[in-house]
């Protein structure tokens, strides 16, 4: 199937909402500024209530922005109504039509298109198929189960070949095995077809495993773009790096900054090549430690010394949690066979590789 | 908000060039018009102004004479001119006019136009002068002697502008209006994403505008002017004479009463069937709601058959001779009968909800039956009782049929005012009237909407337990089931009253089976009934429509005023019918909306009352539905009209049919407000009920009586076969 993929653009998009009780604003979108490329797959990424849906809305046409401008490819769409906009959106609770059967379902938007009954049938058959739903065609929604109904949802949005694709939380009704078979499948999907996505989550394995890029939002404010490594590795702050993956900071003072930043951590000296181009000399800083970027030492060789309470034996790894002054830290032993295992209840060191650590400033 | 300022200038724009226009065409109208006037004054002064009597003493009766009959202007005549050897004499037939001469006389105007005359010219001056506080404009015309033709003097015609002023004043104001329009459709067009809701929203405004606020604001108004004039003599008459001042007791006195019984029997009702383990329930809780349906008038028909002057237990069983059931008591019993289903499913519902595991553990901790109820039961209930009381209040001040016929020597509100209107013709004191009586009605409403309702104790405590324990002994049980069959049986026996009174010829003197009332009933009553089917039918698809697009706007859409509008629609439903019924007689008896003896009036009149009961139902059931899947709809594509047509409208099917059947059997079974707005031409059954009543011929009422609970039944039994429970819907849309 042939698709034109376009852009996604906005332009300094606000929302601020009125609370309809108090009257008060609700800034729930502040100054989003990006484009998502043609054929690319973007996860909104954020704690609750961090503004992702109301994003998304936006570009659907569900809400229009208080400032600023959508594009789709070149033009501006930020006063078009939704349903003169090229895109489809899968919603949270799928907003299946309940008096339709699945096959009408799918059909809805190709019968407003006023194709021939015989080319819909033919499609949304075809469509059906790649969902693997095309032995349900005449049930109605209520008798499909969550994933089912979920899949239904997914190709009456794809049928329509829309320039864009929306997903909000699409997968968070489902249960942990489905949710990974529909993951690997809404992407395999994607990139088929060479749709623009912009996927909607809360959940960082599932914006890790999908996206070409994520885009990461706190309390309506976009906090970092970037590839799900770029994320995970180079953080932008304490809460990107909190939000993305399991971390251990550990305070540190900045002693020098030029191309490297030397830190001191309990008065020892590191030289770490990654840190936030806030930092200056004499901040007091943070070093971001990912679990297997901490390292195990025999007690009193390390930085922090503490206690092994847990191994949590996984084949290729060992996760043991030490508990310290600072609190219970994770630290992943990898290729334990080849290295020196500390039993739960021994006393050990922790310490880190500087070059997989990051210096950040600490969060207000 | 970042709007393309361009737009904003094209709009403005448009909208001054259209201003202008509208000015241009008010003004050459206005012109034209003014035009038209002065020729008519010209015409008329030319036409009086042949045959001047030589003899003075002729002159008071020629005056009189030609500005007696149409008394479009006062004449003033001056026979001769200033330069006169004889000087002029005024003749002024009446004292004001003397007044009036003797003040202006010397004005420019006054010597310009007697100058005229003496030319034989007619001269108009532009400036107005005042006559006893009124406006004239004052034309100068010559007076020419009857036998030689000469110009004898100066006739100096005083006209009032009013008609033409209040031409000007209508045109003003529909230019304005149409301005007002132009620029909201111009706005909306320009400005609105989804211009199709944004005109759905403007035409509903216009509506409630036009049909709600316009005929209450024009009865309110009504209400505080004597002659043209503000003034508080009719509230002052209405708050201090001894009639209304009774009506209003009457009213609170009988909604009380009433209010009172109709809860105690709903509650027996409701607790019987919903806390105790008796038979027949379904029965019993069809008995108690069939008379809400019952046309107005049926139930005092058969009360007065039964119990009346010459009725069948009062008279001819019991041969009663001083008893009358005409008053306080007879509607209190009656208006009970009829109104305590609305406690009783108030009370039904509340009593349902009450987990009875909350019964069962004060059982537990060692109260008594008794004590439990009084601890546990009752308190919990107190909102549902509290409720269902004013509910019956508020219903039993608005009820005007019964009252109509029942009250006697006993007075209401309600039928004050319709005797107001129709009986004395003084619309002002009927609006007034009916205004006294929203003062209760919305009281009452507004306590059961906003306090009582916030007070409701029901929670949902998870399941509800399917057994229940009984909280009555055996005896206690027995004499409640008891009071039930008797009330159940008394019910049946008014109805069978109605039904027996068609086929006996003539009620209380003669009881020999008969059929003649259906054949002049229906030879009587025939072209009314079609009326009265073909309005119902009319307002029905209209009311059913109209009320699911409200309502869908009302849930779903954002836009300015939104509580005015949700007010304005509610509205209606608090008012009691009398009130719209004047109301509407007041607005669109004139100028700019003559409406007052059209179909269209009466639905209207259906439509706006019974759109709160739709607009409620649509709403209830679209919040049961997730905005995800109208989103869906649009998002594929699917324009606001397509969305509501095909996934809407589909999905709340059940709120649309019964809101259609509601207000079809509402309209069949109207009076109140109906009443005051039939003409020869578009007659209604109940109001022809009524005149059978009045006439005493019972079998005739009785017949239409029965026909109207036919109707209504068919109704109901049509629209339990077309909505059926849909089990697909109910799961999906409790997402
Ligand atoms: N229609 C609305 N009116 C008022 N406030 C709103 C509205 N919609 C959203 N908000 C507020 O805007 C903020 C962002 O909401 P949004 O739904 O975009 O969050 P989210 O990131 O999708 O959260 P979640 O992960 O819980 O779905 C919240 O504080 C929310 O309360
Ligand atoms: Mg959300």
């Amino acid at each position: 199937m042939e698709n034109i993929s376009k852009s996604v653009t906005l332009e300094n998009v606000w929302k601020v909402f009125q609370d309809p009780q108090s009257g008060k604003d609700i800034t729930a979108v502040e100054q989003a500024d990006f484009v998502i490329a043609p054929g690319e797959l973007v996860t909104l990424l954020g704690p609750s209530g961090c503004g992702k849906t109301t994003t998304l809305r936006m570009i659907a046409g569900f809400e229009l922005p208080t400032r600023g401008r959508v594009l789709i490819g070149s033009e501006d769409i930020t006063y078009l109504p939704p349903n003169r906009r090229d895109t489809a959106m899968v919603f949270q609770s799928y907003g299946l039509f309940p008096h339709m059967n699945v096959f009408d379902n799918v059909a809805y938007g190709l019968r407003l298109r006023k194709m021939p009954e015989k080319e819909i049938s033919e499609k949304v058959m075809r469509f059906l198929g790649m969902v693997g739903l095309d032995t349900l065609a005449k049930r109605p929604p209520s008798r499909l189960s969550g994933g089912q109904q979920q899949r239904v949802a997914l190709a009456r949005s794809l049928i329509v070949e829309p320039a864009v694709l929306l997903l909000d939380e699409p997968l968070s009704n489902l249960d942990a095995l489905l949710r990974e078979q529909m993951r690997v499948e809404i992407r395999r999907i994607q990139k088929s077809l060479g749709i623009t996505a912009a996927y909607v989550t809360h959940d960082r394995v599932e914006a890790m495993s999908l996206s070409d890029r994520i885009i990461v939002m706190n309390k309506g404010k976009i906090v970092q773009i970037g590839s799900p490594h770029q994320v995970y590795r180079d953080p932008a702050s304490a809460f990107v790096a909190g939000f993305i993956g399991k971390v251990a900071f550990l305070p540190a003072e900045v002693a020098g900054v030029d191309e490297h930043c030397t830190v001191r951590v309990r008065g020892r000296t590191f030289t770490l090549p990654r840190f936030s181009p806030d930092l200056k000399a004499g901040d007091s800083a943070l070093v971001m430690c990912r679990p297997e970027s901490l390292t195990l030492l025999p007690p009193g060789e390390g930085i922090l010394d503490g206690k092994v309470t847990t191994n949590v034996y996984l084949g290729h790894s060992i996760e043991s949690f030490v508990s310290t002054e600072m609190g219970e830290i994770l630290v992943q032993v990898d290729n334990p066979d080849a290295r020196q295992i500390f039993a739960e209840g021994e006393p050990v060191s922790v310490s880190f590789i500087p070059e997989l650590t990051k210096a950040l400033p600490p969060e207000e | 908000m970042t709007i393309p300022s361009r737009k904003f200038l094209s709009l403005a724009l448009s909208v001054l060039l259209f201003a202008a226009l509208l000015f241009w065409m008010y003004n050459a109208l206005a012109g034209s018009f003014g035009a038209i006037a002065e020729n008519h004054y010209k015409k008329a002064a030319e036409a009086a102004m042949g045959s001047v009597p030589s003899k003075d003493e002729a002159i008071g009766g020629w005056i009189r004479r030609i500005s007696g009959p149409s008394r479009e202007f006062d004449l003033l005549f001056l026979k001769g001119f200033p330069e006169d050897e004889g000087g002029m004499k005024v003749f002024a037939p009446t004292p004001g006019l003397g007044d009036f001469f003797a003040h202006h006389g010397k004005d420019p105007d006054f010597a310009r136009g007697i100058e005229s005359a003496m030319y034989d010219e007619i001269y108009q001056p532009e400036q107005r002068f005042l006559l006893g506080g009124e406006e004239r404009r004052v034309l100068f015309a010559p007076a020419h002697d009857g036998e030689t033709g000469d110009v004898t003097g100066t006739a100096v015609f005083l006209f009032s502008p009013g008609g033409f002023d209040r031409f000007l004043f209508l045109l003003r104001g529909l230019f304005l209006l149409a301005l007002v329009l132009f620029a909201a459709v111009f706005a909306v067009a320009g400005y609105s994403r989804d211009p199709i809701t944004g005109y759905v929203i403007l035409g509903l405004f216009t509506l409630v505008g036009v049909f709600v606020a316009y005929p209450l604001f024009e009865a309110v108004r009504l209400t505080f002017l004597q002659d043209g004039k503000f003034s508080l003599e009719t509230w002052k008459s209405i708050l201090t004479t001894r009639q209304y001042v009774t009506a209003l007791k009457g009213s609170i006195t009988l909604g009380a009463f009433t209010a009172t019984a109709s809860t105690m029997v709903g509650f027996l009702f409701a607790f019987v069937i919903s806390r105790t383990k008796v038979r027949g329930k379904k029965f019993f809780s069809a008995m108690a709601t069939l008379p809400i349906i019952s046309p107005p008038f049926s139930l005092t028909l058969s009360i007065i058959l039964l119990f009346g002057n010459n009725g069948l237990i009062t008279k001819q069983i019991l041969g009663l001779e001083n008893f009358t059931i005409y008053g306080l008591g007879g509607l209190t019993l009656v208006q009970t009968m009829g109104m305590f289903p609305i406690a009783f499913l108030t009370m039904v519902g509340i009593l349902e909800a009450i987990d009875s595991t909350l019964e069962d553990a004060a059982l537990n901790l060692r109260a008594t039956r008794w004590e439990t109820f009084k601890t546990v039961t009752l308190p919990l209930s107190v909102p549902g009782l509290l409720s269902s009381w004013l509910l019956v209040f508020t219903n039993s001040l608005a009820d005007f049929a019964n009252p109509l016929i029942l009250s006697g020597s006993f007075r209401v509100l309600s039928v004050e005012s319709y005797m107001e209107v129709t009986g004395m013709n003084r619309l002002g004191h009927g609006a007034a009237l009916s205004l006294l009586l929203l003062l209760p009605t919305l009281s009452a409403f507004l306590a059961q909407r906003y306090w009582v309702s916030r007070k409701s104790y029901v929670t949902v405590t998870g399941k509800p337990s399917g057994r229940m324990t009984e909280l009555v002994s055996p005896g206690v049980k027995r004499i409640l089931v008891t009071l039930m069959v008797l009330i159940v049986l008394f019910l049946f026996s008014l109805y069978g009253t109605i039904i027996a009174g068609c086929f006996v010829k003539n009620w209380g003197i003669d009881y020999t089976f008969s059929l003649a009332n259906f054949r002049e009933a229906f030879e009587r009553g025939w072209r009314v009934l079609l009326d009265t089917l073909t309005l119902a039918g009319a307002a029905t698809p209209i009311a059913g429509i109209l009320a699911m697009i409200a309502a869908l706007v009302l849930a779903r859409k954002k836009f300015p005023c939104k509580r005015l509008l949700d007010m304005l629609i509610l509205t209606p439903f608090a008012l009691p019918g009398t009130l719209v019924g004047i109301s509407y007689i007041l607005a669109f008896n004139k100028a700019p909306l003559i409406l007052v003896g059209t179909a269209a009036i009466i639905v209207i009149n259906y439509v706006i009352r019974e759109l709160p009961v739709g607009v409620e139902g649509g709403l209830a059931s679209l919040k049961q539905i997730d905005p995800a899947i109208e989103e869906a709809a649009s998002d594929l594509g699917a324009d606001t009209p397509t969305v509501f047509r095909t996934i809407v409208l589909p999905l709340i099917r059940p709120a649309f049919i019964s809101s259609l059947s509601y207000t079809f059997v509402r309209s069949m079974t109207a009076v109140s407000a109906v009443i005051f707005l039939i003409s020869a031409k578009w007659y209604h059954l109940t109001v022809l009920i009524y005149n059978f009543s009045e006439n005493l011929r019972f079998g005739l009422a009785s017949v239409l009586a029965t026909t109207l609970i036919v109707i209504v039944l068919l109704t109901f039994g049509l629209l339990r076969l077309v909505v059926r429970k849909n089990e697909n819907l109910a799961k999906t849309m409790s997402i």
